[in-house]
């Protein structure tokens, strides 16, 4: 579900954590949580903003499918 | 779970909601030497309708053509708008602004012109004259205007979402908000205050059934809509349910950019159907396209499908990369479902309806003056949330009009007015009940229900005894709201987003009554009344809170003699 975060290269800064517009990531104990993934208004943010390019963006069934 | 600490914060000019407009307000006010604060529910690096990038701006530039003069531009905003508009507003916070916004952009290290031949790339769709949209590339507009407004000493509370406004005797007194992450508290008092908090959308049903899935911004919900209202603060516009053209699953924006380019839509049998519709085909205004497409849909002709194979290599590649600068990831979209740049057709659908402008060229909000003033004393509004400014190059022209006449108005103010503690006190009880609640309604549920009432009632299609059947049912969810519960802070936002939109729903339903014909179809279109009547109904219906909170409606009318 979007965005999909890749935990080795995350280096746990937490820019998308604070750009996140609909507050769906949450970092915590330098862990990335995708909290409220069905929130997501895959608006790109966190991707654009991650300086090491840990995010990948995932389309759920529900928008390819239709 | 607790409330946190309390804060009291003082400012000359208090900016709620850090979207386009708002950061432009914060810029205007403070190059005016005034102390600045802006409150936004997320982050204003990355917040509203632009989060995630934006790839047009509307213009006139005064190239010596003659429809890019300011007369012409007037003439087609008059057209485009008529009956939404008020014309001597929008030469104050549009055509006065114009210049000085597309400098501002500019200097701030957003380029408007192509870096190659150093001139603006101008396409021309939404029922214009000619080619006033300026391509652009603006994924990182937002956070340079953000990186601005810090540079320019403003203070930002991010991730404050506000809850009410307060008057002292009849003017703007403050404000009250909470942090969605700690939960503290705030209070803030300011000698003007803006409200810049876009429109409401999740108030329709979306076309996957996430109502995250949506074309503008999910964290507009009409906060300050509602709080104006409660406020005594005027509305205008509200009846117009915007809907538009966007990719079958993906409710992402591209319309100017597919169609600026010269795209077609077609239905399953091959028909280039707008041309039946508009005389101006594909390029007509959004609402004309949306009725269209809507027709096709509902007779049986669909799918419908936008058709770029007629466009030579470099155009297509120029649209592919634009969409990607207005949504980030809808190029990816595009591949994950297997279209390419070679001209496959790609399905598109209506989407959510939702409670903003009819056109590109007014608002839907909050009823303001040529100063960006509303009847309230010390309370000012810009962009997407007030009845006269929409899109990016009002949220950057009006945005910054609107922080001058505040700032303005916060240089003659004598001093701050006063917050009545008892009844900050029974805010703060409010804002923070529903987590306190073991057992409940979750704001899901609660959300849903209005979205199936305002789809099921009034998106689009109206008529009289569709309106009061939703005004019955919205309003029998009123006890329900008691039950809300929230087990997070997280929830705590949602639930109060949940209650706002169920109250503009209310609003947006009680505007739509009163206008009783037919206007910018659908985005106004009433089954019993299906005629424009321009003798009647060419003006706003203002909506205001009566004497026993009930929500009434006025009629004020709109001339277009320029």
């Amino acid at each position: 579900m979007p965005p999909v975060i890749d935990h080795e290269k995350c280096n746990a800064c937490g820019i998308c954590d604070e750009h996140c517009p609909l507050d769906v990531l949450y970092l915590e104990d330098d862990v990335l949580d995708v909290r409220y993934p069905y929130e997501c208004w895959h608006c790109g943010a966190c991707r654009q903003d991650c300086p090491t390019g840990a995010v990948t963006i995932e389309f759920p069934p529900m928008m390819l499918s239709v | 779970m607790q409330s946190g600490q309390d804060y009291r914060i003082e400012a000359d000019v208090a900016i709620i909601g850090g979207g386009t407009a708002g950061v432009n307000s914060a810029m205007a006010a403070a190059e005016l030497g005034l102390k600045v604060l802006v409150v936004e529910k997320a982050n204003i690096n990355r917040s509203g309708a632009i989060a995630g990038g934006i790839d047009h701006f509307h213009a006139f530039l005064e190239s010596g053509e003659d429809w890019d003069t300011r007369e012409a531009w007037l003439k087609y905003v008059g057209g485009l708008a008529k009956g939404a508009v008020n014309l001597k507003v929008h030469e104050a916070v549009c055509c006065e602004e114009m210049k000085a916004a597309i400098e501002r952009v500019e200097q701030i290290g957003i380029p408007l012109r192509d870096a190659g031949t150093g001139k603006f790339y101008r396409t021309q769709a939404l029922g214009m004259p000619g080619p006033y949209a300026i391509n652009f590339n603006g994924k990182m507009l937002k956070p340079k205007m953000a990186e601005e407004v810090r540079r320019r000493g403003c203070r930002v509370l991010d991730r404050v979402q506000v809850t009410n406004l307060f008057l002292h005797e009849g003017e703007m007194a403050g404000f009250t908000g909470y942090d969605i992450r700690s939960g503290d508290f705030y209070q803030i008092r300011a000698k003007a205050v803006i409200i810049s908090t876009g429109n409401t959308n999740r108030m329709y049903r979306s076309q996957t059934g996430n109502p995250f899935n949506l074309w503008y911004c999910p964290a507009c919900t009409g906060d300050l809509h509602r709080q104006a209202f409660d406020a005594d603060v005027e509305l205008a516009n509200m009846e117009y349910t915007r809907m538009t053209i966007v990719p079958k699953g993906f409710s992402a924006p591209g319309f100017n950019a597919f169609f600026g380019m010269g795209s077609r839509l077609i239905n399953s049998l091959g028909e280039n159907f707008m041309q039946n519709v508009h005389p101006m085909g594909d390029r007509a205004p959004r609402n004309y396209m949306v009725w269209g497409a809507l027709q096709e849909l509902k007779e049986g002709r669909g799918p419908i499908y936008m058709d770029c194979s007629h466009l030579k290599e470099k155009e297509r590649e120029h649209l592919f990369t634009t969409l990607g600068y207005d949504k980030d990831t809808l190029p990816d979209f595009f591949i994950k479902k297997g279209y390419n740049l070679e001209g496959t057709m790609i399905e598109m659908t209506v989407s959510e309806p939702m409670q903003a402008r009819p056109s590109e060229q007014c608002g839907s909000g909050i009823k303001i003056d040529e100063r960006c003033a509303s009847n309230i004393p010390g309370l000012f509004a810009a962009g997407d949330s007030s009845d006269q400014m929409g899109c990016l190059h009002m949220g950057v022209a009006g945005g910054y009009a609107a922080g001058k006449n505040a700032a303005e108005y916060a240089r003659l103010a004598k001093q701050l007015r006063p917050l009545d503690d008892k009844k900050i006190k029974a805010e703060k009880y409010r804002i923070f009940k529903p987590l306190e609640k073991k057992s409940g309604m979750s704001y899901w549920e609660f959300e849903d229900i209005v979205r199936n009432i305002t789809t099921d009632h009034f998106g689009p299609v109206k008529t009289e005894n569709s309106l009061k059947a939703a005004l019955q049912k919205l309003g029998g969810l009123d006890a329900a709201r008691e039950d809300l519960k929230a087990d997070n802070l997280h929830e705590l936002m949602r639930v109060h987003e949940a209650m706002n939109i169920q109250q503009v729903a209310k609003i947006t339903a009680t505007a739509a009554r009163a206008r009783k014909e037919t206007r910018f179809p659908p985005y106004h279109y009433r089954a019993d009344f299906t005629e424009t009547d321009d003798e009647n109904f060419c003006g706003l219906i203002v909506v205001n809170k009566g004497a026993g909170g009930e929500i009434q409606t006025r009629f004020e009318p709109l001339s277009y003699d320029i």
